[in-house]
């Protein structure tokens, strides 16, 4: 506990009868990257705004270095945040918005100091030759740099990111994700990153904390998260599972795909069979599978780069996805308005019951 | 210890901080002298002075003359006439700054046009009216030129007409403000929709366009009601010392040093804007309009 | 098909709305050309001339008709509405800045500011100097009496200006000063400021305009010294000349260099952020 960054202690907070976020627990490690998914409402953005001292809890404590900083104000915490918007100032230049915190924080640096840090700090975001531009003169992907530069010179032991990405096109964000996790590695800061997308998360973070209607679900490394999801929500909302609805009873699982035999299944408020959609196969509909099977037809195929996602429709309506990866090899082709039969190895199945010891 | 000081009464702090000064301000300047108003009202009046002696001489004196409630009636009529003529002849203009005209370019230079009169002194744009209305005056002259008339119109100066005149120009622009305002607000579409169902322009105004522009209408009236209410040097200018609003009795009553009889007044024309605000606050919340 | 008949009627209808509008004006600027000084303020112009604008400046010979009284009334009138302007405005801006967060009784505070202006001049004029004379028993003045009711007058209208720009206040920036561990104040002078001055110059010029023009409120509240409404007021109950009319025209003019100046410096701080808000769009 004594090398946390930053610890929650049952942070709760209410707007009238919303609760934003219940009873939250957690803390990061020193030189750590995690982040926070979740849906919109689901409290990581106020999460990130409480830890930054923009919001007070109703209830719980905030510690920061080891001390209670619940009823610091934001401008004494040291915490670095860098907004969705950025938040520039937009009537300063670049190096002005840089060099901000140390221009008019306690800090009684000689302005030759401030400009020296500055500099230093647009060196290593990439930004030479801008320095005195209006940030109204830059394009959105060095909008992002500045105030990540800006926050990165006050040296904070914590960056606060909301969304930090949300803002730029698909090719820049990939870009920025990269550079993002570069800048981490070298200044050793801890980075919490609040991300509505389960890739940019999964892709990112050390650790991936997961809430949903502000509370914390689930919270481990990606392939913790992504291998064993803690409930029927997490698997759902991380976008990589098919997901049934049946009944567990003892070690079989039955569903619209028949009955299958149940390993291992965990603890839930209701009886979900979660399948992901890399792990389905595809067999002509005259075959006997040797495993589960549902009957389906081939709606659509879509292309995502390094795969390629088939879409599949049962007869109760579900769509069925299942994923097939380029570097496996040639995908097959699936003649649209056939039947075809889904299967998978059980084994590979996550399932989460009411009976689940 | 600041530690046990919670950011929430922190911020309290600082919001009663940065409220004081004008909370103060407006206590001191603005309801202090009101109250001081109603207090007055009950002292004892001699001859050039006021003594704090509790009576109520001035209010038996007030309503026991024809000269002083016919006054309040007075005020009152021309209140009602000019917040009529004012709607009447703004609303029209406000329908097409706010509403017909489609660039939003002309619809501002149209309204910095209705305001540009408000750049010449209050007192110099009242006195104006004289050789526009008088016997030898522009209206008579224009009139006459076109053969409209053979003989100068007389009641045009120094009458209650002339006083519902110039405060119906001098006001109507408020009225036109805010009105021109809400209709501006107005999403063009929904009057599409409905005219695709096939309603007339006259249905789609009292239907749709009149109600949405209503709380325009309200704060245009509070505008107009409160300076009209409020009003004497126009009266005083344009009637020839013939209507008498309240305002006026106040102004001369305090000439001749009648605080106590002038504090009378006042608080009856506070009664009276106070119900007339209020009747027109019960139609519209103020506070989320603006 | 019916805005085929209504819109040029009712554009016929505004530009006779205009014409009622500026009547007055034109009238005015007309018979401020009189004759003088034995042409009276009425038609017919027995002969154009400058007469009464020379006349305001002294620089007619001497006649029976005295100098309107300007000179120091109008030093007055500016000072009062120079001191009127900082006052309201810096109250606006508190009392807007602190609406920013909800709080208890805000409804009241809000109408207790806004009464100012609802209330009517003769009102608060009768009662400051009632106050004045009765309770305190101090000497009534434009700087002080009439000035105090001149603010409780315009304050209203900085706060009301100042809470609209405020309300579209984009409080993220503000956020991302404190997290960089600069201090409210600081905050507010060095990020808040700058980006609400087009608000502020706007909330100054309401405030001026509308002290230097007050006229009920001076009446009551001042003592013996004049403003500029008052020496025009005065003007009222003698015979009136065309003079006062020349000065009309002067103040108007006058006004209308107030407003250039106010539309350069708001041009000026407008363009920058207007050409943020586009880089935003295009972003």
């Amino acid at each position: 506990m004594e090398t946390a960054v930053f610890r929650l202690e049952g942070v709760t907070k209410r707007y009238g009868d919303l609760v934003a976020l219940d009873n939250a627990t957690l803390s990061a490690g020193e030189n750590e990257y995690i982040s926070f998914l979740g849906p919109s409402g689901s409290g990581k953005t106020t999460l990130l705004r409480v830890i930054a001292g923009f919001e007070q809890p109703e209830q719980g404590r905030v510690y920061f270095q080891g001390r209670d900083i619940t009823n610091t104000p934001a401008h004494e915490r040291g915490i670095g945040f860098v907004f969705q918007n950025f938040a520039l100032f937009p009537h300063l230049t670049v190096i002005q918005n840089i060099g901000f915190g140390l221009t008019h924080g306690k800090h009684g640096l000689s302005a030759a100091e401030i400009d020296r840090r500055s500099r230093e700090m647009i060196d290593l975001v990439g930004l030479s030759g801008m320095e005195d531009r209006g940030v109204d003169q830059i394009s959105g992907g060095q909008r992002q740099r500045v105030a990540l530069a800006r926050t990165l010179t006050m040296q904070p032991k914590l960056v606060l990111l909301d969304e930090p990405l949300g803002a730029l096109d698909a090719n820049l964000r990939g870009r920025m994700r990269n550079e993002l996790r570069a800048i981490r590695e070298r200044l050793g800061v801890t980075f919490v990153h609040v991300t509505g997308s389960e890739n940019e998360a999964l892709a990112m973070g050390d650790r991936v904390v997961v809430l949903d209607r502000g509370r914390i679900i689930q919270s481990g490394t990606s392939d913790q998260i992504y291998d064993t999801p803690a409930s029927p929500d997490v698997a759902h909302f991380l976008n990589r599972f098919n997901m049934f609805d049946g009944t567990l009873s003892g070690n079989q699982f039955s569903g619209v795909f028949g009955t299958a035999p149940v390993s291992r299944a965990s603890r839930a408020d209701r009886d979900v069979y979660a399948i992901r959609y890399d792990r389905m196969r595809v067999l002509p509909v005259s075959a006997t599978p040797d495993g589960p099977a549902v009957k389906a037809t081939f709606i659509a195929a879509e292309y995502l780069g390094s795969s390629i996602m088939n879409f599949f429709e049962a007869s109760d309506g579900h769509v069925i996805e299942m994923e097939h990866h380029l570097s496996l090899g040639a995908p097959d082709s699936y003649e649209p308005r056939q039947d075809y039969l889904l299967t998978w190895n059980p084994e590979q199945a996550i399932v989460f019951g009411r009976e689940a010891a | 210890m600041s530690d046990t000081l919670t950011i929430e009464k922190r911020q309290n702090a600082t919001t009663r901080l940065l409220l004081a000064p004008g909370i103060i301000w407006m206590c001191l300047f603005l309801v202090a002298p009101i109250l001081m108003i109603v207090y007055v009202s009950f002292w004892t009046q001699t001859t050039f002075t006021i003594s704090p002696e509790p009576t109520l001489a001035s209010w038996k004196q007030f309503f026991g003359s024809a000269t002083y409630t016919g006054s309040l009636w007075t005020t009152i009529r021309i209140w009602l006439i000019v917040l009529t003529t004012t709607f009447l002849v703004g609303y029209p203009t406000a329908l097409f700054v706010g509403l017909l005209i489609k660039s939003k370019t002309l619809s501002t230079i149209l309204l910095v046009i209705c305001v540009i009169p408000f750049w010449t002194s209050f007192l110099i744009r009242v006195l104006a009216w004289r050789p526009m209305l008088g016997k030898e005056g522009a209206v008579n002259i224009v009139l006459m030129k076109l053969g409209i008339i053979r003989e100068p119109i007389e009641v045009l100066l120094f009458t209650e007409l002339s006083v519902i005149i110039g405060m119906t120009q001098i006001y109507c622009v408020f009225m036109v403000g805010p009105i021109a305002f809400m209709l501006a607000r107005i999403d063009r579409n929904i009057i599409e929709a409905a005219r695709d169902l096939g309603a007339g322009f006259g249905r789609i105004f009292w239907k749709i366009i009149f109600p949405l522009s209503l709380p325009g209408v309200v704060v245009g009236s509070i505008f107009v009601s409160v300076m009209v209410l409020g009003e004497f040097a126009t009266s005083g200018a344009l009637s020839g010392r013939k209507v008498n609003l309240l305002g006026n009795i106040i102004v001369t009553q305090v000439g001749s040093l009648k605080w106590a009889m002038a504090s009378v007044v006042g608080v009856i024309l506070t009664v009276v804007i106070g119900i007339v605000i209020a009747g027109f606050l019960r139609i519209v919340d103020l506070k989320r309009e603006l | 098909m019916e805005s085929r008949i209504l819109k040029p009627l009712l554009g016929f209808y505004v530009g006779l709305f205009v014409l009622f509008l500026y009547g007055p004006f034109v009238v005015l600027t007309i018979i401020s050309f009189q004759q003088g000084p034995e042409g009276g303020p009425q038609f017919p112009i027995i002969e154009w001339s400058t007469y009464w604008y020379r006349h305001i400046f002294g620089l007619t010979p001497p006649s029976r008709i005295a100098p309107l009284p300007v000179g120091e009334a109008l030093m007055r009138s500016l000072i009062l509405a120079f001191m009127t302007m900082v006052v309201s405005t810096v109250l606006g801006v508190m009392s807007a800045q602190a609406f920013r967060r909800k709080f208890k009784g805000s409804t009241v505070v809000f109408y207790l500011i806004v009464l100012g202006m609802m209330v009517p001049g003769v009102l608060t004029g009768l009662g400051t100097s009632l106050l004045a004379n009765n309770v305190i028993g101090i000497e009534r003045h434009w700087y002080t009496t009439a000035f105090a009711t001149h603010v409780a007058y315009t304050f209203p209208f900085a706060f009301l200006v100042m809470l609209a720009i405020l309300n579209r206040f984009d409080a993220s920036v503000e956020e991302a000063a404190w997290s960089l561990g600069v201090d409210p104040w600081t905050t507010f002078r060095k990020v808040t400021f700058p980006l609400i001055f087009p608000g502020v110059l706007s909330a100054m010029l309401f405030a001026f305009t509308l002290s230097l023009d007050e006229f009920p409120r001076t009446l009551f509240a001042s003592g013996r010294d004049q403003t500029l409404p008052l020496a025009i007021y005065g003007t009222f109950s003698v015979e009136i000349h065309p003079n006062i009319f020349a000065f009309g025209v002067l103040t108007t003019l006058f006004s209308f260099a107030l407003l250039s100046v106010y539309g350069i410096l708001m041009a000026m701080s407008v363009r920058r952020a207007k050409k943020a808000a586009m880089q935003e769009d295009i972003a």
